[in-house]
C-alpha cells in the first residue's frame, strides 16, 4: 500500500462522511414544529403524545387530530400504510412496538390484528357507551369508527327500485349483461362475499358469485365511481358500490360527476331479508401501547357526540354513535336495516371469499 | 473452499473493492430475504393459488410486459435513431422533451387518463356537450389491457430512447458512414446496422421497462388488469397469507434470474466490440421538406401524449382543487421529498462510483451477477420489498439493543426502524442499479485504456480516478443522479410503510387522495411531484451547458 492511496482512500471516505452529513443535515432542518408540517415526533419524555398507525388516509382524520391536539395538548403522531403492513409491522415490531392505536377500514382486518395478537381490549365505559355492541369487536378490542353502506345503485330511467331486492337477486337472468362492479382485489368486495358465506354458505355463495360474473356488462375496472359513471354511459343498469362515494360524486368540482350521481338512484339492498351490507371503519388499542391513557382519550373523542358529527360531515361515512347529527343527504336516504353479522366473521371468511371469488372468474 | 475464495481476493483486494462488496451485499439483502422465501414450507393457500390464481395472472402479466416492452422499444428505438442521426426543425428541444415523460408516475398517468377518457372527462364532455354525440364506451375504455399498454409504454419509454441514443452517438458513427458510403438506404441502415448494433442498450432500456412493468401494483389495480402482482396482493391482502406473497415474489425472481442467465449464454457469442469507433461523434444528415415533417409529426404525438396532455389535464384540476388541498403541510413536504431524495441520490451515486471503479479491474461472473440481481429486484412489488427491509432493520434493532441501554436510550427501543434511516437504506437498495448502470455505462465508454497507462505510470486507484476517471466521467454521474432523483421522487410503496412519523412526502399525499378515487384532488401533488422531476432535468441540461462553455 503506498502514501498516496492511503491519503486518497481517507479523501473518499471524508468526502463520503461530508457528503452523508449534509443530506443528512437537510432531515434535521426540517424538523422544526409540527405547526410546519410534517417530520416533527414529540418523544416520550413529555408523555403528551399519542402514536397512530393508521391505514384511513383521509383529509378529514387529520383534521379531527388537529382538533384534539387543539383541545387536549396532547401530540397525535402518525404512521400511515396498507392495514395489512401495518399489522404485520407491529407484529414484528411486538412490544417494542410505538404504536399506541391501530385504525383501518373494514372489519375483516380489523380481526385479522387481533388475531395477531397486537391489539388489547379497549376497557373505556365512555368509550363503550359512544359505541353501540353491534359495531364493536366481541372482546372489545377494538371499537367502530363509522360504517358505509355497500348498496346496489341503478339507473333512474330504465330500472324502477321495484324491480331491485337484494344482492342474491342481481345473479338472476333478468340482470344478465348489466352488472357494474369492480375487480375482486378490491376490499369492499371481498367483505361483502365474505358476508355472504357467512349468511348464505359457501356452496350457495359460489353459485350466486358464478351467476353474478355471468351478468357482468363489462370486465370489472376502475373504482366504485366508475360503476355509476358506467351506469351513466349506458354500459350497465345496476352497479354495487358504496354510499360516501355518491356523495362525494354529488359534491365534485366536475359538474359532470354530479350530474352521474343525480341520475343514479341508492337503494338498500336485503331490507326484508338479512340486511344491506356494511363496511365498518374501526380503532383498535394496540397490545403494547405505551401511552394507552391519551391513546383511549383519542378514541373517546373520535367516538363522541362531536367528533362524529365532524367524521361523517367531512366523508359522508354514517357515524356509529347514535346521538350524532347526520348531514342532510345521510338523513335523506333514511333509516335502514342492516347486516347483523359478527365482524369477526369477515375476517375469518375474507380467506374463502378472495379464494371462491378468483374461481369462478371473477377478475 | 472459504481459504480459496479468500486467497483469491487478497491477490486482487483492494479497499475499492472491499467497499463496493460491502455495500452491495448489504443492497441485496432484501432481495435474499424474498429469494429466501422459496425454501420456505408451501402453506395451505398454496394449492389454490396454483390452480386458480397463477395460471390466469400469468397469462396477463406476460401479456402486458410483451406489449409494453414491444411498444416502447419501437416508439423509443425510432425516437432515438431520428434524434440521434438527423437534423430537423426542433431537435434539440424534442431531444430534452422525450425525457420529461419520466417524472410522472405511471399510477398517476393512469388515474388521469382513466378519469380523462370517462364518462364525465374531458373528452367525452367536450363531445357530448360540445357536439351532441354520445359515442360507444368502447372506444374511450382505456381501463384495458391496451389501455395498460398504452400508459406503460408512454411512460417507460424514455429509458429504451435513452440508453439507445446514448449509444447511437457515441458508439455507431464508423458503422452508421459505412453503410452510408456503401450506399445503404436509411431504413437498410436503420434495420441492418442500427438495430444489430445497439442491440445491448435496447435490451437494457427494455429489461428496466419490463422489470418495471412486473413491479407495478397501481396501474394494473385500477384497470382491472390480472397480473402477477396483482396475485401477489390477492394472496397477501385477501388471504392474509404473507408467506405465500414472498413465495410468489420470490419465484418471479428466479424465473428472471434464469431468462437473465440464459440471454447471456445466448448474446455472449455474438457481442459487438464497438468502442472500435473511438471519439468520432455520429454526424446528422438534415431532413426537409416531408421527412422533416413526419418526423416532427411524430415526435410532438409522442410529446403530447407523454408529457403535455396529462399534465395540462392536472393543473386544471389542480385549479379546481387549490384552495382546498393547499395547506402550510406542504412546503415541508416538498422539503421531505426533496432532502431524503437527495440523501439517497447522494448515497447511490457514491456506491455507484466506487462499485463501477472496482468491477472493471476485476470483472468476474460473480460481481456481475450481483449487479444484475439489484436489477432485478427492481421486479418485486415495493410493498413486498419494504418488507425485506422492515425485517432486517428490526432485527439491526434487536442486535444494537444493547448498545441503545448503553447510549441511555432505552433496551428494546426501536431506533433505526423509527428513524428515516431505514426508509433512505431501502431507496438505496432499490435503486442502487439505476445508478449503477449509468456509471457502468460510462467507464464502458471510457475504455481502460487511460486508467491503464495512469497505473503503469505509477499512480494508484485512487488517484487515477480522481486524475483520470472523474473528468470523464462527471456527465455519466450526472445522468445517473438525475435519473434515480426523478424515481425516488416518485417511488410510493416503499415510502409509505418505511417513512417515520409524520413524515409525508409529496407521492404519498397523492396516494392519500388517489387510492380514494380522488383524482382531482391528487392532481396538486402529483403536479409538485412532475415539476421536481422536470427542475432535476432542467438543472441537468445547465449544469452540461456550463460543462461545454
Amino acid at each position: 500500500m503506498n502514501k498516496k492511496y492511503v491519503t486518497g482512500m481517507a479523501a473518499i471516505i471524508l468526502g463520503a462522511s461530508m457528503m452523508l452529513a449534509a443530506c443528512g443535515g437537510n432531515n434535521e432542518s426540517n424538523a422544526n414544529g409540527k405547526q410546519e408540517g410534517a417530520g416533527a415526533v414529540k418523544t416520550e419524555s413529555d408523555s403528551g403524545v399519542v402514536n397512530v398507525f393508521t391505514a384511513r388516509h383521509y383529509d378529514i382524520d387529520f383534521a379531527m387530530f388537529d382538533e384534539f391536539e387543539k383541545a387536549t395538548g396532547i401530540t397525535v403522531n402518525e404512521i400511515k400504510g396498507t392495514a395489512e403492513e401495518l399489522v404485520e409491522r407491529m407484529k414484528r415490531e411486538g412490544e417494542n412496538t410505538e404504536a399506541d392505536l391501530f385504525i383501518t377500514v373494514d372489519g375483516g382486518i380489523l380481526n385479522y390484528a387481533k388475531e395477531n395478537g397486537v391489539l388489547q381490549p379497549i376497557d373505556s365505559d365512555a368509550i363503550l357507551a359512544n359505541v353501540p355492541e353491534s359495531l364493536r369487536d366481541t372482546d372489545n378490542q377494538w371499537v367502530g369508527l363509522a360504517t358505509r353502506a355497500r348498496v346496489i345503485v341503478y339507473d333512474k330511467e330504465l330500472v324502477k327500485p321495484e324491480q331491485l331486492s337484494t344482492y342474491e337477486d342481481l345473479a338472476g337472468e333478468q340482470w344478465k349483461g348489466k352488472v357494474l362492479v369492480r375487480s375482486s382485489s378490491n376490499l369492499y368486495n371481498q367483505s361483502l362475499v365474505a358476508s355472504m358465506i357467512d349468511l348464505n354458505g359457501e356452496a350457495e355463495t359460489e353459485k350466486w358469485a358464478q351467476g353474478l360474473v355471468g351478468n357482468f356488462a363489462r370486465d370489472p375496472e376502475g373504482g366504485d365511481r366508475d360503476q355509476a359513471k358506467g351506469i351513466a354511459a349506458g354500459v350497465g343498469e345496476v352497479a354495487i358500490m358504496n354510499t360516501y362515494y355518491i356523495g362525494q360524486m354529488l359534491n365534485s368540482k366536475e359538474a359532470e360527476e354530479v350530474k352521474v350521481a343525480e341520475s343514479v338512484g341508492v337503494f338498500f339492498p336485503n331490507q326484508e331479508t338479512t340486511g344491506t351490507h356494511l363496511n365498518i371503519s374501526g380503532i383498535g388499542l394496540a397490545a403494547h401501547a405505551k401511552n394507552k391513557d391519551n391513546a383511549l382519550k383519542l378514541v373517546e373523542y373520535m367516538t363522541s357526540k362531536e367528533g362524529q358529527e365532524m367524521l361523517t360531515n367531512g366523508s359522508f361515512e354514517f357515524p356509529v354513535n347514535k346521538d350524532a347529527e347526520l348531514p342532510a343527504l345521510l338523513k335523506e336516504w333514511g333509516e335502514f336495516k342492516t347486516q347483523t353479522i359478527d365482524f369477526a366473521k369477515l375476517g375469518e371468511n375474507n380467506k374463502a371469499a378472495t379464494a371462491l371469488m378468483t374461481k369462478v372468474g371473477w377478475k | 473452499m472459504f481459504l480459496s475464495l479468500l486467497q483469491g481476493f487478497r491477490q486482487r483486494w483492494n479497499g475499492w473493492i472491499a467497499i463496493s462488496g460491502i455495500g452491495a451485499l448489504a443492497a441485496l439483502l432484501p432481495s435474499l430475504y424474498i429469494l429466501a422465501g422459496l425454501w420456505g414450507e408451501p402453506g395451505e393457500n398454496w394449492a389454490h393459488i396454483r390452480t386458480y390464481i397463477l395460471p390466469s395472472h400469468l397469462m396477463e402479466s406476460l401479456q402486458l410486459v410483451a406489449g409494453t416492452v414491444a411498444a416502447s422499444v419501437a416508439i423509443g428505438v425510432s425516437l432515438a435513431w431520428l434524434v440521434a442521426a438527423y437534423d430537423f426543425p426542433l431537435r434539440r428541444m424534442f431531444s430534452a422533451l422525450l425525457v420529461l415523460p419520466l417524472a410522472i408516475p405511471p399510477y398517476i398517468a393512469a388515474y388521469t387518463y382513466g378519469d380523462m377518457l370517462s364518462y364525465t372527462g374531458t373528452v367525452q364532455k367536450l363531445l357530448r356537450n360540445g357536439l351532441g354525440l354520445t359515442p360507444n364506451q368502447r372506444y374511450f375504455d382505456i381501463m384495458s389491457m391496451q389501455g395498460a399498454v398504452f400508459i406503460f409504454a408512454m411512460f417507460l419509454f424514455p429509458y429504451v430512447y435513452l440508453m439507445t441514443k446514448s449509444f447511437l452517438e457515441r458508439h455507431s458513427a464508423a458503422y452508421i458512414e459505412n453503410a452510408r458510403l456503401l450506399g445503404h438506404r436509411p431504413l437498410s441502415v436503420f434495420l441492418r446496422v442500427v438495430l444489430p448494433l445497439s442491440q445491448g442498450a435496447i435490451v437494457g432500456g427494455a429489461s428496466l421497462v419490463a422489470f418495471e412493468v412486473l413491479g407495478d401494483y397501481g396501474v394494473a389495480k385500477h384497470f382491472g388488469i390480472q397480473t402477477f402482482t396483482v396475485a401477489i396482493f390477492k394472496t397477501w391482502f385477501g388471504m392474509y397469507d404473507l408467506e405465500s406473497a414472498i413465495r410468489l415474489a420470490g419465484a418471479l425472481m428466479s424465473v428472471l434470474i434464469g431468462i437473465f442467465v440464459i440471454e447471456r449464454l445466448l448474446r455472449s457469442r455474438k457481442r459487438f466490440n464497438a468502442s472500435v469507433s473511438g471519439g468520432a461523434v455520429l454526424k446528422r444528415k438534415r431532413l426537409r421538406g416531408i421527412p422533416a415533417a413526419l418526423t416532427v409529426g411524430f415526435c410532438s404525438i409522442v410529446v403530447l401524449l407523454s408529457f403535455i396532455i396529462p399534465v395540462a389535464q392536472l393543473t386544471v384540476w389542480a385549479t379546481w382543487t387549490y384552495d382546498d388541498i393547499w395547506n402550510d403541510r406542504f412546503p415541508a413536504m416538498i422539503r421531505n421529498t426533496v432532502s431524503v431524495s437527495a440523501a439517497a441520490v447522494c448515497i447511490i451515486m457514491l456506491m455507484s462510483v466506487i462499485a463501477a471503479n472496482s468491477l472493471r479491474m476485476w470483472r468476474s461472473g460473480f460481481t456481475l451477477a450481483g449487479s444484475k440481481l439489484l436489477l432485478m429486484g427492481y421486479s418485486i412489488p415495493g410493498a413486498v420489498m419494504a418488507i425485506g427491509v422492515l425485517a432486517l432493520f428490526l432485527s439491526l434493532d434487536q442486535a444494537l439493543s444493547g448498545l441503545y441501554g448503553m447510549m441511555g436510550l432505552g433496551e428494546g427501543k426501536l431506533v433505526l426502524s423509527m428513524s428515516l434511516a431505514m426508509l433512505v437504506f431501502a431507496f438505496v437498495a432499490r435503486f442502487l442499479s439505476v445508478g449503477f448502470n449509468a456509471v457502468d455505462a460510462g467507464y464502458d465508454r471510457i475504455g481502460t485504456k487511460y486508467a491503464e497507462a495512469s497505473r503503469l505510470l505509477g499512480y494508484g486507484i485512487t488517484s487515477t480516478f480522481f486524475r483520470i476517471d472523474w473528468p470523464l466521467l462527471k456527465g455519466s454521474i450526472l445522468t445517473g443522479a438525475v435519473m434515480t432523483f426523478m424515481e425516488v421522487v416518485k417511488e410510493l410503496p416503499l415510502t409509505l410503510l418505511l417513512r417515520p412519523f409524520n413524515f409525508d412526502t409529496l407521492a404519498t399525499k397523492a396516494y392519500q387522495y388517489a387510492s380514494d378515487e380522488q383524482i382531482h384532488q391528487a392532481s396538486l401533488p402529483s403536479l409538485l411531484i412532475i415539476t421536481l422531476g422536470v427542475a432535476s432535468v432542467c438543472l441537468y441540461h445547465f449544469i452540461g451547458r456550463g460543462e461545454k462553455a
